[in-house]
């Protein structure tokens, strides 16, 4: 996965490319979703009590953004860089173990 | 070799589903609805009797063909699917993300009306309607034009000026399910006509570092857009150029537009698909009785060749539009509009009339055609360069 963004990318943000240089059908040389940390929009944050978790992992797999990881004892963990805050996985949770929480700025 | 020439009685459907076998794609996604399924189920026997290499995705819904197509294509495979009427109104949305996204898709259009009422026969709206989605647009007369239409619409989607998805339309049960004579190509013939394999722009494949289909607001949206417009236009010389290598190649006349008996003609009748037949027919009826008359068919809906149609129909008194599809508090017929558009302010152009005929497969006769085309001429005679009317149908 590339980190850094690619040249190309980086001059037709910063040069305003127009129709005749812009790859075809708005193709971005850049990332795949992995590298798009879109985690900022969210309004609520998934925080895990890692004691109440029962590893039952139904929140990895309803999770739509792919945002929950399971730590090495197996417990859920929520990567903030993804999670838009959409409560899925606090419903679904049948240890209530995931609270969502008000994102202050 | 080109001088042999084997000739088949096929319907419509079976000629697209032989000649897209010639092409071998490597993706077909589709769904089957009358009068397309033929087109599809021949297919299918291909597959499973393995005498093509193409996977064959069994979807739920044109939507999700369509959707599997533009996936498949943005891999860089070779993709057809066909598909009619109600089809090809739920494909809507998609049309427009495949053109977007550049896929060059090949998509087979058995016309036929749309609900409600419910109808499965002959009429052209479904295709006419998706004008502006950015996808390169042929008509066919006969089953032997679908053939060859089949084969020409990859070449002309794949071309690296175009990258732009292609359609073409034959006319429900008229075209798709009457047994014709078809002159086949070979598959040596076919593989030198298209590359073995399609040019690939951007690849969609994990290894890459690559978005497609991202978000593109105020800043990027019109840029993108105008990359669609200008390949439309490259699509024009593109599609002209594979006509002539295509005549060439086969040894049928292949013409964007066709000229029948146009050159003394002081009036013109102007179709496409099936009804250019019939106009045909009534021309030469028509010439039998003196009347200096001539016929054009159009092939290439979109990119519209404004210039040849100007071209062909200057110094004619008055054009007989017949257009086998609806539309409701238009200016003109679909077709009518575009052609009045393409006339506008040009000296020395017919006066232009449009007739709404055949609708949900309703046959219009020679007979009745002769009666349109003598209320053109009154029409013209007292000074009217415009009008539009619906024929064939119970006051």
């Amino acid at each position: 996965m590339t980190k850094e963004v690619p040249e190309e990318f980086s001059r037709w943000t910063k040069e305003k490319w127009g129709s005749s240089q812009l790859p075809m059908g708005g193709t971005v040389p850049y990332h795949t979703a992995y590298g798009y940390k879109t985690g900022d929009w969210s309004a609520f944050k998934a925080i895990i009590d890692k004691e109440k978790c029962i590893s039952c992992m139904n929140c990895y797999y309803y999770c739509p953004d792919s945002a929950i990881i399971m730590d090495d004892d197996l417990k859920a963990e929520c990567d903030m860089a993804f999670c838009k805050g959409c409560g899925i996985c606090s419903k679904h949770c049948p240890a209530d173990a995931i609270e969502m929480r008000r994102v202050t700025r | 070799m080109s001088g042999v020439r084997q000739v088949v009685g096929m319907t419509g459907d079976e000629a697209v589903a032989h000649a897209v076998k010639l092409v071998n794609p490597d993706v077909v996604a589709a769904y089957p609805i009358t009068p397309q399924t033929i087109i599809v189920e021949r297919y299918s026997d291909f597959v499973n009797n393995g005498e093509v290499d193409t996977s064959f995705i069994s979807v739920e819904s044109e939507h999700s063909a369509m959707s599997a197509c533009v996936g498949a294509s943005l891999t860089g495979a070779r993709v057809f699917t066909a598909t009619a009427s109600a089809g090809l109104a739920l494909m809507y949305e998609i049309l427009y993300v495949a053109s977007g996204m550049r896929c060059p898709i090949v998509l087979a259009v058995a016309n036929r009306a749309f609900s409600a009422p419910i109808n499965i026969h002959g009429e052209c709206t479904d295709q006419l309607v998706c004008r502006d989605a950015s996808w390169v647009s042929l008509f066919g007369e006969s089953a032997q034009e679908a053939y060859d239409e089949t084969i020409l619409s990859f070449k002309i989607a794949e071309h690296p000026d175009v990258m732009l998805p292609a359609m073409f339309g034959i006319e429900g049960f008229i075209v798709t399910h009457a047994l014709e004579r078809v002159e086949t190509l070979s598959k040596q013939q076919v593989e030198d006509f298209i590359p073995a394999s399609r040019m690939v722009r951007d690849r969609f494949c994990p290894d890459e570092n690559k978005t497609f289909g991202s978000l593109v607001l105020q800043d990027y949206y019109m840029e993108i857009k105008r990359q669609q417009e200008e390949a439309m236009q490259n699509a024009y010389k593109v599609t002209k150029d594979a006509m002539q290598e295509f005549s060439e190649m086969s040894g049928r006349k292949m013409e964007i537009i066709e000229k029948y008996q146009l050159e003394d003609a002081d009036y013109a009748f102007v179709s496409y698909g099936a009804t250019a037949g019939n106009a045909k027919a009534v021309v030469d009826r028509l010439r039998a009785k003196g009347e200096k008359v001539g016929a054009l068919k159009i092939r290439l809906f979109r990119p519209f060749p404004s210039l040849d149609i100007f071209q062909a129909l200057s110094g004619i008194k008055a054009a007989t539009i017949l257009d086998r599809s609806a539309t409701f508090g238009s200016p003109g017929t679909i077709v009518q509009t575009d052609i009045a558009s393409a006339l506008y302010g040009k000296e020395n152009v017919p006066s232009l009339h449009g007739y709404i005929n055949g609708l949900g497969g309703r046959v219009l006769t020679l007979p009745e055609i002769e009666e349109v085309y003598e209320i053109s001429k009154e029409y013209n005679n007292i000074g009217m360069t415009s009008t539009t009317d619906w024929v064939g149908y119970r006051k």
